[in-house]
């Protein structure tokens, strides 16, 4: 695939990388790549990608731009909220580089599409926030034998490898099962660095060109992790497993499936709907029930639910005792995660009528308060 | 008896248990040792990586230095640096 005067302006200083040259500027013009996720880590991949001039970007992404989203999802701004990232990016990167070309997915990738999507591309960015979806995309590359560049985020660590088909270890070889629903939380629950993403998907963006060019050494067995606070990186090797589930010596994954992340309390006597709580709320006298709201005091400033008292998930240790253990006690935050936590501690204190509301603030937005009052 | 002293490094969703360090000391002659002298100091976190049937959890990994390991009676020497790596799941 030959190189236009234009390009060859455009990309003049990778010709200028002896290790590159044409043959690699031309061999990214060729190449198609997919980023699962336009967010933390697939706006700095996919903006580095178009620049480079790979020339086919796929963007997987069903979420709207959010402006909680602004502090890190780099490719878009303001005016973009609300709007869906998947058409965003693609006006972005089109004007980055007029000269790829871009295919948006708006879809929610699932086992039912995900190897339509990804069998169409050379290779594989891996930025979503699910461990349902990393495991899914691990589990489709392994079975279409496309290289698979994988990196995660949490607080101010980053992760990142490259699995590159039979040559090396898969995701599930490192870590065989995703952790319990409630262990491992999210950027939206625990907080990101708004950097961290950046560096991360720009080492996802560095390996993939390489991958395609053929140049240097990628991180295909080898975890690399980056310590922001610590300012550290560090690789780890680590073996393909004979007896890895997708691409072990007798797997037993041979067509991708969505794994269900199993929550240490999943949907029991301590969960209630938000249509219960609806109705608690409208029936039940105050007298008789507190409703605590786990979230920290700057989400809990944004807005709340009127009667809810803010305790923070990290401070409930020190607040047992001004509880009032003959009320029912609803513990309530973001996406029902911390407030799960929260019930589980209120019980092992003695909070025998403790429960949590499933879903939390989020589907509070989502099916009652639809005005979004509630900011979360 | 000589004490085997060593340097954690703390993956970030088990840093609630450690106050937000990111490396911590720890003593022992083993990897077992030096996990539950983790647990002494900060109650629970041990549970976190190890499961009821002593297994590394599946989402957990331990490297010595730069070798990872599976086994808990991995002996561990004075200046070694024990790695706990979590998986993470924020993109």
């Amino acid at each position: 695939m030959t190189l236009t005067r234009e390009e060859l302006g455009r990309y003049s200083r990778h010709l200028s990388l002896s290790e590159f040259g044409i043959i690699g500027q031309e061999k990214l013009k060729a190449a198609k790549v997919v980023v699962i996720g336009a967010g933390g880590l697939g706006s700095p991949a996919l903006l580095y990608l178009a620049a480079a001039g790979v020339g086919t970007l796929g963007i997987v992404d069903f979420d709207k731009v959010d402006i909680s989203n602004l502090q890190r999802q780099v490719l878009f701004t303001n005016e973009d909220i609300g709007q869906s990232k998947a058409a965003v990016a693609t006006q972005r990167l089109a004007a980055l580089n007029p000269q790829i070309t871009i295919q948006s997915h708006d879809v929610e990738i699932n086992a039912s599409n995900v190897m339509d999507i990804l069998s169409s591309y050379d290779i594989v960015i891996d930025g979503c926030d699910r461990f349902v979806t990393r495991y899914l995309v691990n589990d489709a590359c392994v079975l279409l034998h496309k290289p698979l560049v994988s990196a995660a985020i949490h607080r101010f660590e980053g992760q990142a490898l490259t699995y590159v088909p039979d040559q090396g270890p898969c995701y599930r070889c490192l870590f065989p099962e995703p952790p319990a629903g409630d262990l491992v939380p999210n950027c939206a629950t625990a907080g990101v660095l708004g950097v961290l993403p950046g560096v991360m998907g720009t080492i996802q963006a560095t390996e993939a060109i390489k991958l395609i060019t053929g140049i240097g050494e990628v991180l295909n067995g080898r975890l690399l992790t980056y310590d922001a606070l610590e300012m550290r990186f560090a690789t780890f090797e680590f073996k393909r497993r004979s007896d890895c589930a997708v691409c072990g010596d007798s797997p037993t994954i041979t067509v991708p499936a969505e794994q269900l992340v199993a929550c240490a309390t999943p949907d029991d006597d301590t969960s209630i709907s938000i249509a219960e709580l609806q109705a608690l709320l409208t029936q039940a006298s105050t007298r008789k029930l507190q409703l605590i709201d786990v979230r920290d005091p700057h989400e809990y400033t944004l807005g709340h639910l009127p009667s809810a008292i803010n305790i923070p998930l990290a401070l409930l240790d020190t607040q047992w005792n001004s509880l009032d253990r003959n009320k029912l006690t609803i513990f309530i935050c973001r996406s029902g995660m911390r407030s799960q936590q929260a019930c589980q501690l209120a019980v092992q204190h003695g909070l025998t009528s403790a429960v949590n509301v499933s879903g939390g603030l989020q589907q509070w937005n989502d099916t009652v308060d639809v005005s979004r009052r509630c900011i979360i | 008896m000589k004490t085997n002293i060593c340097t954690v490094h703390v993956a970030s969703p088990l840093r609630s248990y450690t106050k937000g360090a990111t490396k911590v000391i720890a003593k022992g002659a083993s990897l077992q040792e030096v996990l539950a002298d983790l647990d002494q100091q900060f109650p629970g976190m041990r549970f976190r990586m190890i499961d009821e049937q002593n297994h590394i959890r599946e989402h957990i990994r331990l490297s010595i230095n730069t070798q990872m390991t599976n086994d808990l009676m991995h002996p561990l020497k004075s200046g070694d640096v024990l790695h706990l790596i979590c998986a993470l799941s924020g993109g």
